[in-house]
């Protein structure tokens, strides 16, 4: 129980500093990238996507101590929820900016595909894979 | 034999006694997470949430599509066809079929078979549909009414109640189902002021599916001023419409999976009124327009309403022909103001009166079905809100420097 709540308790504050990042970089209107991270500067995924990124910090954390009580286990919920909308929506949108060719052709080469999917990501994205634990949670309590 | 009401309670009561059987309720995760997104406090940033993914989705999808696949068919295959096999080159009949036989692209050709097909197929087509979709999981898994409950103070303030967010949102694909789903509003006074605002603030589908495609950077703020408009005139007309804006009763459903069937079936039957209503709309809107140009009605206009335009506004006067468009389609409107010369803030200025100038003529025969009280209130409304709101835009301008 008490790995579970150290686990979201830390993954709260790092999601908590991602999305604050997100905020400053995006009010400042920089575009920042670091080793396989980068920070959009623009105010919709940056400002608006920053603010959601915030939010699910916050969800951890006030929902990380007593993990297995249903309605903190709800809010743990809803700030992967929320990190799985940013994500989904960061790979939606590299997905379909990847595949059509541009002025080469109608679709683009696999190389090019690949290119426009790889590294850096956003931060959500890259909190994508540390927010499932909350499904082996969700599967212990039911 | 007839029973008073206390003696109808107390059958019930017995009835009940002996009919119904309380079990034990053990809440589940989906209750709870259904909890948590009414109550103001967690449920808000879910608001802002679903906002963003709704936008997201809209974007990525409408641009995948548009940018990617139509903008180069229409403009490297479709125009060039037609203005190379089209005969007559400089005919009034290719100028309103064909367009500008020395246009490069689609959006400034403004023919009835090149822009308008491009701007109702290339553009409006993706926009509407995953415009749609996205309303049909939101409302099947059941979020609209929570979105109800948590937008019900707000709409008080404007004489609404929460429920009023569902045409709203209606409105946004597009205003005639919109104003139609005024009718679950109780009093006369709540659907007076709910038609009006959608018929002036709210953009369709069609009109934001091009508002992304030529000022994807000014959206923003265009739809920024959309909404202070609709709150500031609610607020006003609350206080000056006579009339009563009455508590509900919400019923909240579970959270449940939406069914693949059921979503399907509401989009066919969304999409099919866009195919027979929307298509028809924009390439008649295109050849009136055109032909109104090659009249001259829209150049003597233009110079008519000038003073207003340039000094009141602070808009080019070339802008007055989309505000004629906008009648028929404000979706042709915008593509109509994207090849003038302007500033960003013109531009931002002119889609936000392209807006909420006069409704698209569908929806002005929807408001005259509602009754020709409504439709001549809500007219009356909407030449005050277009001169003092449009001026207002202009003087935030001129004050930010930017105008």
């Amino acid at each position: 129980m008490r790995l579970g709540s150290v686990y979201f308790a830390l993954l709260g504050a790092v999601t908590l500093a991602c999305g604050f990042a997100d905020l400053m970089i995006s009010i400042s209107g920089e575009y920042c990238s670091w080793w396989i991270v980068e920070v959009p500067g623009d105010m919709f995924r940056g400002g608006w996507g920053g603010l959601i990124v915030l939010f699910a910090g916050l969800f951890y954390i006030s929902g990380a101590r007593n993990i297995y009580e249903i309605h903190q286990l709800s809010k743990v919920m809803m700030g992967s929820i929320l990190i799985w909308l940013i994500a989904g929506c960061d790979i939606l949108a590299r997905i379909t900016e990847s595949i059509p060719g541009g002025d080469e052709g109608w679709f683009n080469s696999m190389e090019g595909f690949l290119g426009g999917c790889a590294p850096p990501y956003f931060p959500a994205m890259l909190l994508l894979p540390f927010s499932l634990v909350v499904i082996y949670y969700i599967r212990k309590v039911e | 034999m007839s029973l008073t009401v206390d003696e109808r309670w107390d059958l019930i009561d017995r009835i009940s006694r002996e009919t119904v059987t309380a079990g034990e309720y053990k809440e589940t995760l989906t209750d709870v997470i259904g909890e948590i997104t009414i109550r103001p406090m967690t449920g808000i940033p879910v608001v802002i949430a679903s906002l963003y993914l709704f936008w997201s989705i809209f974007g990525s999808f409408a641009g995948f599509f548009t940018d990617g696949f139509f903008v180069k068919f229409f403009d490297q295959y479709w125009l060039p066809w037609w203005q190379s096999h089209f005969p007559n080159t400089w005919e009034w009949l290719y100028y309103i079929v064909v367009g500008d036989p020395l246009a490069d692209n689609c959006l400034e050709a403004f023919g009835m078979l090149t822009s308008g097909l491009f701007v109702a197929v290339g553009i409006v087509l993706p926009a509407i549909f995953i415009f749609y979709l996205m309303l049909t999981l939101l409302e099947d898994i059941g979020y609209l009414p929570r979105l109800a409950v948590l937008m019900d103070t707000i709409l008080h303030k404007i004489g609404l109640h929460g429920y009023a967010i569902v045409p709203t949102i209606l409105s946004l694909g597009c205003n005639v189902p919109g104003v139609a789903a005024t009718r679950i509003l109780e009093t006369r006074k709540e659907r007076f002021v709910m038609m009006t605002l959608l018929a002036i603030f709210v953009p369709c589908g069609a009109q934001l599916g091009i508002m992304q495609q030529v000022i994807p950077e000014t959206m923003g703020l265009v739809l920024l001023y959309l909404v202070i408009g609709y709150f500031a005139t609610g607020f006003v007309l609350n206080r000056i419409i006579p009339g009563k804006s009455p508590e509900i009763l919400m019923d909240v459903p579970p959270y449940q999976k939406p069914l693949l069937r059921n979503v399907a079936l509401k989009i066919w039957m969304r999409m099919r009124e866009f195919f027979t209503n929307a298509i028809p709309f924009v390439l008649l809107g295109v050849l009136m327009v055109n032909v109104l140009y090659l009249a001259g009605f829209i150049q003597w206009l233009s110079s008519t309403l000038s003073p207003l335009f340039v000094y009141w506004f602070g808009v080019p006067e070339a802008t007055v022909g989309p505000l004629i468009a906008a009648f028929l389609r404000k979706d042709l409107a915008v593509a109509q103001l994207s090849v003038i010369e302007m500033t960003w803030y013109q531009m931002v200025t002119a889609v936000v009166l392209v807006s909420i100038y006069f409704p698209c003529l569908a929806t002005f025969v929807m408001l005259l079905r509602e009754g020709w009280t409504e439709l001549l209130g809500s007219l009356a409304v909407l030449i005050v809100v277009v001169t003092v709101y449009g001026g207002f835009v202009h003087l935030v301008g001129i004050l930010a420097g930017v105008a």
